[in-house]
C-alpha cells in the first residue's frame, strides 16, 4: 500500500475503513517534508495527525512503539530559567552527554545558556503518537522557558508547538544554533554530507531552506536536501525507530541518502542519526558540536 | 443518452458525420467494468507461481482515479511486481484466464488510460531502481516503474542529468515512454521517448525481451509511443549528458500568432536550448527561451534574438497598460493578469534555486512552477499536436474553446524534433504529416475555487479533440476516453493495421485493454 496522503485519501473515499489502512498512517513519520512541496498548500502533516488521532480511538490495541498510556501525566518540575538562552536537548545518551556540554559550551557557556531540565520528550512522543497532551503537562513544561528569548530545541517535533505555545520566542534546533558561528561553518568543506535534522527544518522551511541554502554555498558542503530542497529523513528519531532501526526502514532511508555520494565525514544534527550512519557507512559520524 | 458498449478488439466506424463535427455521439465515454469472468481461478494460478495480488477495499481503491479525475473504475486486485518475471507470470495467466490487465506508473494519465475497469492493476512504482549509471556510453538503465525526479535525484549525484522528459515530479519512466513524453527543450531533444537506447519488455503474452535498434527493433518501435499496447517495460536505458544550470530569457506578446511564429523560428533556426510558450488567457504570452551555455545565449544574443518582436518586461507592461485604458470594461482581466504575474514569476528566482545568475535543478523549477500555478487536484488538459503550418490556426481555435467555458486558462506550446519517419511515430502524439519538427498545444482552464461537473469538462475535452479531429491533427493523449475518435483522427488503414497487429501480439487482447485497442 503507497504510504502518500493522496493513496490514503483514495482508499478512504473507495469505501475503506481507517483500521484498513494503518499501516500506512502509522507509517508517517511527521517529518513535515511533505508541506512545503504541496502545490495545493495543503496542510498533510496535520491531516495525518488527524488521522492517527481518530485510528487511536478505533484501535483496541496500541503500536508496540507508542508511548506507554501511564507516561502521560508524568510530570516534571523545572526551575524558573532566567538566561536569554535555554537548550531544551532531548536525548543525549551515554558519550553523547559530552556533546550536550559542548553545545552549551559554543552556545556562550553557563552563564548564557540554560539547560532545560525537562526536555518534553514525553511531549514529543505524545505528539507524534497523536495521544493527548494535557494542558497541565504543558503548562509544566512551557513555565520555566518563559524568560528566555531563544529555545534551542533538539527535538524537531517540538518546534512547531512551543512556536505556539511561546508566540515570541525563537525557536531554533540546535544545528541552526552553532552554524550560526563562522567559527563553526569553517570547519565544514565539501567533503562533508551534512544532515539536517528534518522536522525542525519543515516546520520553518522558507526561512530555513535559505539559511542552508548559503550554509552550502559558503562551505561547499553536501547535505541530506533532495532537488525540491527537502530534507530526506533517516526518521530514527521516531518513536518506531527506537524501538527497532531496521523494522522503521531508516537503515534504508539512510542508505538512500549516502547512495552516489562520495564523502569522508558525516555531520549530524539529531544524535540519533549517529547509529544508522554508523551501520551504512564506514565514514566518521560527528554530530556538529563536534566541528572544529 | 444513449452509448453502445462494444467488445474489446472492436473498433468500429466512428458515427462522427464530416459535417457535424458538433455534439458527436461519444461511443464509450466511461466503460463498462469488466465483470470478474475467471478472476478467483487466475488469482489461484498467479498465486501457485509465487505473485501477490492485494485484493483489499483499501489497495484496489488508491488506484480509483488518474490525475484528470474524470474516468473512475476500481480493479479486482493489484499485482506490485518485483521483476520482469512476475510481470512475465502475471501475464502468462492473464491471457490464459482471459483476465485485463491494466498498467500504472505514476498514474498521471488524463483521459483514464491508468484507471482499470475491473481485472488487474499493475502498480509499475515497485520496480523503481536505478540500475547502472554508465558514464562512459553516458547513458543510465533503470527499472521502468521509476519517477523521473527520483532518476534526476540519482544521476545529479554525479554531476549528471537525463535529457528529456515530462516537467512532472511523479512521471514514471515507463509511462512516459509510451506515450512520448514532452520537454521544453523537445524541440531540439525530441521526445523522452527518443532518447531510448534499449528496452526491456515484457510482451503480452508473457516473454521477457530485450530490444534496441539493433536487437528486435521492429518491437522496440512499437513499444515506444505504443501507449502500452505491445508490451509492459520493465527496464529502459536511456541517453544522458552532464548536468547544466540554465539561463532564461522572456519575450512577452499579446499576440498568439506572433508568438507561435516566434517560437517556430527558434525551433527551426535550433537557436535555443530550450524553448516554450505559457500563457495567461490569450492577453500575456510568454515565449521562454533558455540556454545551457553561456555560448549558446551569447550566440542567440548576436544572431537571432532582434529578429523576435516580443517585448521586455517594462515594454510590454506599458503596452498592456494601454490596452487596458482602451477597454477599461475588461479591468478584472488585467488585475487577474498582474496578480498571476506577482505570484509566478518569483518561483522561477527563488534564491534556493539560483546560483550565480542561473537556475540549477530547472526541472524542479518548472515542475513546481507548473505544478502550483497550473496544477491542483484534477488535471484538465486536452492537448492537439500539429504539424508547423496548420499549428497557429490549431492553437487560436482550441484558445477560443477555453474562452467559451473558462474564465482563467493557460495555453502551453512546445516544439518536439522528429527523428525522421519512423514506424514508432504511427498511431502517436506525432501527426503523421509533420516533418521535422512538430508542435504541441496544452489547453488548461484553472479549475481552482470553482466546481465543474464531468460532463462539463468533457464536453470541453471534447470540442478541443473535435479540433483535431476537424483539422486531421494528432494528440498528445489520445488513448483512455478519446478511443472513439481514433478512426477519425488516425484513419481506417492504420488503425486496423495496429489493431491486426495487436490481436496477433496480444490474443485475448487483455493488455491496457481500454486504451486503444
Amino acid at each position: 500500500m503507497p504510504h502518500t496522503r493522496k493513496a490514503r485519501a483514495r482508499a478512504l473515499h473507495g469505501g475503506a475503513a481507517l483500521e484498513d489502512i494503518a499501516e500506512s498512517i502509522d507509517s508517517c513519520l511527521l517529518c513535515g517534508s511533505c508541506e512545503p512541496v504541496c502545490p495545493e498548500g495543503i496542510g498533510i502533516a496535520a491531516m495525518n495527525m488527524e488521522q492517527r488521532h481518530k485510528l487511536n480511538k478505533l484501535r483496541t490495541n496500541y503500536p508496540s512503539w507508542y508511548p506507554e498510556p501511564s507516561g502521560m501525566n508524568t510530570r516534571i518540575k523545572d526551575n524558573v530559567l532566567h538566561n536569554s538562552i535555554i537548550l531544551i536537548a532531548g536525548e543525549y545518551p551515554g558519550a553523547d552527554l559530552k556533546a550536550r556540554s559542548a553545545v552549551i559550551e559554543l552556545l556562550g557557556g553557563d552563564k548564557k545558556v540554560s539547560l532545560a531540565v525537562d526536555d518534553g520528550r514525553d511531549i514529543g512522543g505524545l505528539l507524534e503518537a497523536c495521544l493527548p497532551v494535557s494542558q497541565d503537562r504543558i503548562d509544566d513544561f512551557i513555565r520555566p522557558l518563559r524568560h528566555a528569548d531563544t529555545l534551542v530545541v533538539s527535538e524537531g517535533l517540538l518546534h512547531g508547538p512551543l512556536r505556539k505555545w511561546l508566540p515570541g520566542k525563537k525557536v531554533i534546533g540546535t544545528g541552526e544554533a552553532l552554524l550560526s558561528s563562522a567559527y563553526i561553518r569553517k570547519a565544514l568543506g565539501p567533503e562533508d554530507l551534512y544532515i539536517i535534522e528534518c522536522r525542525g527544518y519543515h516546520s520553518d522551511y522558507e526561512r530555513l531552506v535559505k539559511f542552508y541554502d548559503r550554509l552550502r554555498k559558503e562551505t561547499g558542503c553536501q547535505t541530506n536536501l533532495d532537488l525540491q530542497r527537502i530534507a530526506i529523513p533517516t526518521g530514527a528519531s521516531s518513536l518506531q525507530a527506537k524501538k527497532d532501526l531496521e523494522a522503521a526502514g531508516c537503515l534504508e532511508q539512510a542508505g538512500w541518502i549516502i547512495r552516489g555520494r562520495s564523502m569522508r565525514r558525516i555531520v549530524i544534527e539529531d544524535l540519533a542519526d549517529r547509529e544508522v550512519f554508523q551501520r551504512v557507512t564506514g565514514v566518521p559520524v560527528i554530530h556538529v558540536s563536534q566541528l572544529r | 443518452m444513449y452509448i453502445p458498449v462494444f467488445e474489446r478488439g472492436i473498433i468500429p466506424p466512428d458515427p462522427v458525420a464530416p459535417d457535424s463535427l458538433k455534439g458527436i455521439p461519444r461511443q464509450k465515454t466511461n466503460p463498462s467494468r469488466w465483470q470478474g469472468d475467471n478472476w478467483q481461478d487466475f488469482v489461484q494460478d498467479l498465486r501457485s507461481r509465487g505473485v501477490t495480488v492485494c485484493e483489499s477495499r483499501a489497495d484496489c481503491s488508491v488506484f480509483m482515479t488518474d490525475s484528470g479525475g474524470v474516468a473512475y473504475g476500481l480493479p479486482h486486485g493489484v499485482v506490485r511486481p518485483s521483476s520482469a518475471e512476475d510481470i512475465s507470470k502475471v501475464l502468462k495467466a492473464a491471457q490464459a484466464h482471459r483476465v485485463p490487465v491494466t498498467t500504472r506508473g505514476g498514474g498521471l494519465t488524463t483521459e483514464g488510460e491508468s484507471v482499470a475497469f475491473g481485472g488487474l492493476l499493475l502498480d509499475m512504482s515497485s520496480m523503481n531502481r536505478v540500475l547502472e549509471i554508465n558514464p562512459d556510453a553516458m547513458t543510465v538503465r533503470t527499472q521502468a516503474g521509476i519517477f523521473w525526479h527520483q532518476l534526476a535525484e540519482i544521476l545529479r549525484r554525479d554531476g549528471l542529468d537525463y535529457l528529456s522528459a515530462p516537467l512532472n515530479f511523479t512521471a514514471s519512466v515507463g509511462g512516459t515512454l509510451g506515450v512520448g513524453g514532452i520537454d521544453v527543450n523537445s524541440p531540439r531533444l525530441g521526445c523522452s521517448a527518443d532518447q531510448t537506447v534499449a528496452l526491456q519488455v515484457v510482451t503480452p503474452t508473457g516473454d521477457i525481451v530485450n530490444c534496441s535498434e539493433q536487437e528486435n527493433p521492429e518491437l522496440m518501435e512499437r513499444v515506444l509511443f505504443g501507449y502500452g499496447q505491445f508490451g509492459v517495460i520493465t527496464e529502459a536505458t536511456l541517453k544522458i549528458r552532464k548536468f547544466t544550470p540554465i539561463t532564461i530569457q522572456y519575450f512577452y506578446y499579446s499576440s498568439l500568432r506572433t508568438a507561435i511564429e516566434d517560437l517556430q523560428f527558434i525551433a527551426r533556426e535550433d537557436a535555443s536550448d530550450y524553448s516554450g510558450i505559457l500563457t495567461i488567457l490569450d492577453r500575456a504570452i510568454t515565449l521562454l527561451v533558455a540556454f545551457d551555455s553561456d555560448e549558446r545565449e551569447r550566440e542567440f544574443n548576436a544572431r537571432w534574438k532582434r529578429n523576435l518582436r516580443g517585448h521586455g518586461e517594462a515594454g510590454f507592461g506599458l503596452h498592456m497598460a494601454w490596452h487596458y485604458l482602451l477597454h477599461p470594461w475588461r479591468i478584472k482581466e488585467a488585475v487577474y493578469i498582474i496578480g498571476r504575474r506577482f505570484k509566478l514569476f518569483p518561483e522561477f528566482w527563488r534564491s534556493e534555486f539560483m546560483h550565480n545568475g542561473k537556475i540549477v535543478d530547472r526541472s524542479v523549477v518548472f515542475s513546481r512552477a507548473v505544478w502550483k500555478f497550473w496544477g491542483g487536484p484534477q488535471l484538465v488538459i486536452p492537448d492537439l499536436s500539429s504539424k508547423a503550418e496548420k499549428f497557429a490556426e490549431a492553437v487560436e481555435r482550441g484558445n477560443a474553446v477555453c474562452r467559451k467555458y473558462f474564465r482563467h486558462y493557460t495555453l502551453y506550446c512546445v516544439g518536439i524534433k522528429l527523428r525522421g519517419k519512423l514506424p514508432r511515430y504511427e498511431m502517436s502524439c506525432i501527426p503523421p504529416d509533420a516533418a521535422d519538427i512538430a508542435y504541441g498545444c496544452e489547453f488548461e482552464p484553472m479549475l481552482r475555487g470553482t466546481n465543474y461537473s464531468r460532463d462539463y469538462l468533457q464536453s470541453f475535452k471534447n470540442e478541443i479533440y473535435d479540433i483535431g479531429v476537424d483539422m486531421g491533427l494528432s494528440y498528445y493523449r489520445f488513448g483512455g476516453m478519446m478511443k472513439g475518435y481514433i478512426r477519425r483522427a488516425i484513419g481506417d488503414e492504420l488503425v486496423d493495421k495496429h489493431l491486426a497487429m495487436k490481436k496477433a501480439a496480444d490474443p485475448a487482447m487483455i493488455l491496457n485493454a481500454e486504451v486503444i485497442f
